[in-house]
């Protein structure tokens, strides 16, 4: 084939028109779906990807799911050579072939140009149910996969435009709702939309010049990432951090460590390391320890740079079977996205003394919970994700404060906060408090992100919280003389005045009406030494309530006249030992 | 003689359209004046004046009508130079204002920081008191911790407040008596409360609205006081109207009750003018596009009128009240060229605005843009841009193509200008499948109506882009909103929460909703002196356990009736067109959420001059021919340039031709065909 002249401008085109298609795909599933983690918590990707399941574009809403497409795609393309046909459509969750996590199940519609597979269009989304022991999925007793999920290898559910309703029903008869049953049908949906715009494309410009260009693209974006690695000195940087119990045994701890090589322009991220996998559910599957990886380093370089498989090129990462982060067949891993804050860490300790200027210091943790039970009010259950009581702060930058009640860093501000009304519409509870934690963000010339505390009284009786995470053992660090953001947690004061703190992997059952559920997601952690904050801003949030007097004093050296917040010039100086 | 006239204030350039009673019309421009606005319209109306040879004085007391678009509002918030402003809330909640909802935007950018806050968390201050999401008090008002509050604003010279409690959409009577203790200790605040604002549930979207209408409240009001004077001291004892966010008119009064309802009143006045234009083809829908120095509009017509949002953005800040659907990317004549790490070509979002410019302008701009591209291609002439009252320099436009484009892609310099004009005509098209394609609605069934200075030289190549066949261009592109605002309605939007099971709401309960709200819309249109009034009932209403809801419009006999199930048959269609599915046979119930009315008070609009008829031969107004780039051919030739002031209907313009006018100039590509209807549109459609 004579290889079309690469038309620099026509690139840009194609590059934009990859966006736009993928954007589409990615709305068509938001304002389909049914489930509020997909619709509204939009825990879901999109994307088209070439013949060889190489990525072209995605829209990604959690960066976590936003690298966990294309191995799944590289997959089936080569398990299917010679048996994939227009019109077919697969499914697959399976962690066992590069899937990220069982409940996040994806569908894949290849593309043909006449008779030539020319691409794949692919959307993934986190199902509210996927079969196995607990409903929901989060199931903190599983030792195995069998006792999380109905495991799906790519399978064909259409095959050249057919349903196949044996395939079909095989699968949803072992899921418990019917919600999913539809959500699948909107990530089918989401396909087509991708398959006819690509599709209109090849029409417009020739399938050649799509092919051609394709390969500019990738080494457009290639390129920019090795400028960027070419920035980082040369050499082998080590991190570790820690995780928190497995869900089995209390007080267990378990390390991730990450050996970071950087030569010429290529970045190699080795886990090897890193402990074995644990026993219960919290385990890293490749593909989602993958991902953390990725969305952590990308967070370190040009946010520009268009994602697609160029990008991914220069980097290497390493994860051997059997540990923490790539658990053996056939171990519970659907924990295994929330190994994404310590995995991220772990990444940042390596890389933060060797290019200060682009880290973050550590962030807030997730610790989540989930309330279900009977609304009085409706006579009707409900689920509620609290995601207004999970996001904490991010860490500061050298040159900027974290980011306030932003959330974990594997979604990074792309999960919202619940409407206040709305929350007390659809469940039974009463929200007496969600604000700005005091002097939550740790302390630094760049302080952390603040973290949030929610407080709402637990309507109807029965109910059950769940609780999954991390961050109540060990704080987001500071870097460079700044201190560290404060600790997740979790309690329930009942009614009897008895307080039960919930363990970072709890269920707990039977919570009565008037019982007040206490959460703290705690702030980043900070950057730079906190003497040299200006004293105005120091200040300024003393009177905006979200640092207290005594942290103004002690952590921050800045002393205030308690009734009206003037600076307290001659004590300031003392405490500094420098004049104001 | 009497005069009707349109003045759209934008960041750059006030357009003006003048409408006279014999019928004539004409567009102006002039520079906008940041600092005071009313100073710019005053030089709109004298240059008015001016091309009718008349003294000022003369000309303002023979115009009956202004109708005004002012981007006062808007320049208050994304210059933080609002009124300093407090918001009294309930205590639990305050924080809601800035954490947006826990957003960030860019989520691989940690030095993203979040907006900062109209009000200062100082200024948020808590009261004691609850209303349930059921409308019943469970904690009463702390009319003690309102009276403390009142202490905090006079101290902190607070000259403007927002009041939002939770819950107030259900019972309002905590904000009334907070509202009352405020406006009776500290008379000369502005407030703005939220049950007065947007009585509407969702706590984060009300209270963001409040407090920006409490931001901007004194200074729309001081504004309006200052033009209305200015105008009264030029002569003027005509009617003025103020442009809305929603499409329709209101006269300055209502405007300073609710100021918020005039923060992207800029561009509203657009697709009305468009629909009028379009119907002259037959059509009562159009896609808009409005090209200007630094931003690109685009909107959808149907039925005549752009669709309405309440979800809408200002700088990062939700504003709930309806205004049209607008979409609005960085894309215009000043849209900077240059070359990405990766070494892509790209346009914008970054503008050289007015100042510096582009490079051809001469003020000390020395990057690219797209008006130096359109130079470069031949499609300005330097001596005849603004006719002529701006010299553009070719020299400079070149050079600095040839310093940041094209060298480092290895082109030639006019390839470089012509991959520039085609990336920001791809840019444009998306903005274009934003508003159709991502709404499920295929471009190609639209005609394209092309507006803004710089849009009728790129019409023809966004809609090749988008394979759209059809193309208007109005007499009054470039000053399409101004006119717009002659033909709009006096309006007002109305809405109430009820959230219930759509099934379980008493039928009284709802026709009383419509009622009130109907009723305080005829007070109002009354006071503006309306004549004919019109209201429109829809109804929000969502699956259960959806989370999205889709506002459906219904006649008030339904409501009358009651008729659940007819609605429901409405909504199970419109749901299925909008997203491809319904949920009839499952019988998933529905959920009302919100009621809304709007009540229109009908103007009668000047009627827009018909151009007389004239041959299809156009060579009488042909001017002389200029070498430009033809890009279906990829190479320059000599084109034939009109002058596009003595169009006549019925005149076709083969293409590539330029015509000439001196606020606009249009480029006919090869590939179409341009003919000059009755309405004064050139038509333009893909030859065959």
């Amino acid at each position: 084939m004579m290889k079309p002249k690469t038309d620099k401008v026509l690139a840009a085109i194609i590059g934009n028109a990859f966006k736009a298609i993928t954007d589409e795909m990615s709305l068509t599933l938001e304002k389909t779906t049914r489930s509020p983690i997909l619709c509204e918590a939009k825990d879901f990707v999109t994307g088209l990807y070439d013949a060889e399941g190489r990525m072209l574009e995605q829209t990604e809403n959690l960066p976590i799911l936003s690298f966990s497409l294309s191995p799944v795609c590289k997959h089936i393309a080569e398990r299917f050579r010679g048996e994939v046909y227009p019109g077919d459509v697969f499914f697959h969750n399976d962690v066992f072939s590069f899937g990220n996590q069982n409940n996040d199940v994806a569908a894949f519609k290849p593309v043909f140009s006449g008779e030539t597979l020319v691409g794949w269009a692919a959307a993934k989304g986190h199902q509210a149910d996927i079969g196995g022991a607990v409903r929901g999925g989060y199931n903190p007793n599983a030792t195995e996969v069998w006792q999380e999920a109905l495991r799906i290898p790519a399978v064909k559910v259409y095959e050249r435009g057919r349903l196949r309703r044996d395939v079909w029903e095989l699968i949803f008869a072992n899921i418990r709702l019917p919600i999913v049953e539809e959500d699948m049908r909107a990530e089918i949906g989401a396909c087509t939309v991708g398959e006819r715009r690509l599709l209109s494309l090849i029409d417009k410009y020739g399938l050649d010049a799509i092919l051609a260009h394709k390969e500019y693209l990738f080494e457009a974006s290639r390129k920019m990432m090795e400028a960027e690695i070419a920035r980082i000195p040369q050499g082998e940087y080590f991190g570790e951090s820690t995780v928190y119990y497995d869900g089995k045994n209390e007080g267990s701890t378990f390390k991730i460590r990450v050996r970071v090589k950087v030569e010429d322009r290529h970045i190699t991220f080795d886990y090897s390391q890193s402990d074995p996998q644990t026993k219960g559910f919290v385990n890293g599957t490749y593909t989602s320890s993958a991902s953390a990886t990725i969305l952590t380093f990308l967070q370190m370089v040009n946010p520009d740079i268009p994602h697609n498989d160029g990008m991914l090129q220069p980097i290497e990462i390493v994860i051997p079977e059997g540990t923490i982060l790539n658990a053996a067949y056939p171990a519970a891993t659907t924990f295994g996205n929330h190994l994404c804050p310590p995995n991220a860490d772990a990444i940042i300790r390596a890389l933060a003394p060797v290019i200060p200027e682009r880290v973050t210091a550590g962030w807030n943790q997730l610790l989540c919970s989930l309330s279900t039970g009977l609304n009085p009010h409706r006579n009707d259950t409900y689920v509620d994700i609290l995601f207004m009581g999970l996001k904490g702060g991010s860490g500061a930058m050298r040159d900027c404060d974290g980011y306030d009640h932003i959330g974990m860093i594997d979604a990074s501000g792309g999960v919202l906060d619940q409407d206040y009304e709305m929350f007390e519409h659809t469940t039974p509870h009463t929200l007496i408090k969600h604000e700005y934690l005091r002097d939550s963000g740790g302390a630094g010339r760049q302080r952390g992100g603040l973290g949030v505390e929610t407080i709402y009284r637990v309507g109807g009786d029965a109910t059950q919280i769940v609780a999954f995470g991390d961050g109540d053992v060990e704080p987001a660090f500071g870097l460079d003389g700044a201190t560290v953001g404060t600790l997740n947690k979790i309690e329930l004061h009942y009614p009897d005045g008895r307080i039960l703190t919930a363990k970072s992997k709890d269920l707990i059952s039977g919570v009565p009406a008037g019982t007040v559920y206490v959460q703290h997601a705690g702030g980043g952690g900070g950057y730079g030494p906190p003497t040299e904050r200006p004293i105005e801003k120091v200040r300024q949030e003393v009177r905006d309530g979200i640092l207290s007097l005594e942290s103004a004093r002690d952590l921050y050296r800045v002393a205030l006249d308690p009734a009206t917040f003037e600076l307290l010039a001659e004590e300031t100086a003392r405490l500094r030992g420098t004049p104001v | 003689m009497s005069f009707k006239v349109g003045i759209d204030v934008g960041g750059t350039f006030t357009d003006l359209f003048l409408w006279a009673e014999d019928g004539s019309v004409g567009s102006f421009k002039v520079l906008s004046t940041p600092q005071d606005p009313s100073l710019g319209v005053l030089d709109g109306i004298r240059l008015m004046a001016e091309a009718r040879g008349m003294p000022v004085a003369d000309f303002a007391r023979a115009t009956s009508l202004i109708v005004h678009g002012t981007t006062v509002a808007t320049n208050a918030v994304l210059t933080r130079s609002g009124a300093p402003t407090a918001l009294i809330t309930t205590e639990g909640v305050r924080d809601a204002l800035e954490m947006r909802r826990g957003i960030r935007e860019r989520q691989y950018d940690n030095r993203f920081q979040n907006v900062v806050p109209l009000v200062p968390r100082r200024l948020r201050i808590p009261v004691t008191g609850r209303i349930d999401f059921r409308g019943e008090e469970t904690a009463p008002l702390d009319l003690g911790s309102v009276g403390r509050a009142t202490e905090t604003l006079r101290r902190d010279g607070v000259t403007s407040v927002a009041i939002c409690f939770m819950h107030s959409y259900a019972n309002a009577a905590h904000e009334r008596a907070a509202a009352a203790l405020v406006r009776q200790t500290l008379p000369g605040l502005f407030t703005s409360v939220s049950s007065e604002v947007l009585p509407v549930i969702r706590f984060y979207d009300r209270v963001s609205t409040t407090v920006l209408n409490a931001y901007v409240g004194p200074v729309v009001k001081g504004y309006m006081q200052n033009l209305t004077s200015r105008l009264a001291g030029a002569g003027f004892a005509g009617v003025l109207l103020i442009m809305q966010s929603n499409g329709g008119l209101a006269v300055p009064a209502a405007t300073e009750r609710l100021p918020a309802s005039t923060l992207l009143s800029g561009p509203a006045g657009g697709p009305r003018a468009a629909a009028v234009f379009a119907s002259a083809q037959g059509r009562d829908d159009c896609i808009l596009v409005d090209m200007g120095g630094t931003s690109f509009d685009a909107s959808l017509v149907r039925h005549g009128a752009a669709a309405l949002r309440h979800d809408g953005e200002i700088d990062r800040l939700r504003i709930a009240l309806p205004m049209l659907d607008i979409s609005t990317i960085g894309a215009g004549g000043g849209s900077i060229g240059w070359i990405d790490e990766g070494g892509l070509l790209r346009m914008g979002p970054a503008s050289a605005g007015a100042l510096p410019g582009p490079a051809c302008y001469g003020r000390g701009g020395e990057r690219p843009t797209s008006t130096d591209a359109n130079l470069v291609l031949g499609y300005l002439d330097p001596a005849y841009f603004a006719g002529g009252r701006l010299k553009l320099d070719v020299t400079a436009a070149h050079s600095a193509i040839e310093v940041h484009i094209a060298r480092p892609l290895s082109l030639s310099t006019e390839e470089a200008a012509a991959g520039m004009y085609r990336v920001i005509n791809s840019n444009m098209a998306n903005g274009v499948r934003e508003i159709t394609v991502k709404r499920g609605l295929d471009p190609r069934e639209f005609p394209l109506l092309v507006a803004g200075g710089a849009g009728p030289l790129h019409a023809c190549m966004i809609a090749t882009e988008l394979d759209i066949p059809t193309v208007i261009i109005p007499y009054a592109a470039s000053t399409l909103c101004a006119t717009g605002m002659l033909l709009c309605d006096l309006q007002h939007d109305f809405v109430r929460s009820c959230v219930e099971p759509l099934g379980a709401i008493g039928r009284e309960r709802l026709r009383s909703l419509v009622d009130e709200m109907a009723a305080e819309g005829r007070r109002q249109l009354e006071a503006e002196g309306a004549g004919t009034i019109e209201n429109q009932v829809a109804l929000d209403l969502r699956y259960l356990k959806q989370y999205h809801e889709v506002t459906l419009p219904v006649t008030p006999e339904l409501i009358a009736a009651g008729d659940w199930p007819a609605i429901a048959e409405l909504f199970h269609a419109e749901h299925d067109r909008l997203y491809g599915y319904q949920l009839k046979a499952e019988g998933t119930g529905l959920e009302l959420i919100n009621v809304r009315v709007r009540s229109l008070g009908r103007t009668r609009p000047p009627a827009l001059p018909r151009y007389p008829r004239g041959g299809a031969d156009a060579s009488e107004i042909r001017k002389g021919s200029r070498r430009a780039f033809v890009p279906e051919s990829g190479s320059f030739a000599e084109v034939p340039v009109y002058d596009g002031h003595r169009l006549m209907a019925g005149n076709v313009i083969r293409g590539p031709a330029l015509l000439e006018r001196t606020d606009t100039t249009v480029f006919v590509s090869a590939a179409y065909t341009g003919e000059v209807d009755e309405a004064g549109s050139v038509v333009l459609k893909a030859s065959q």
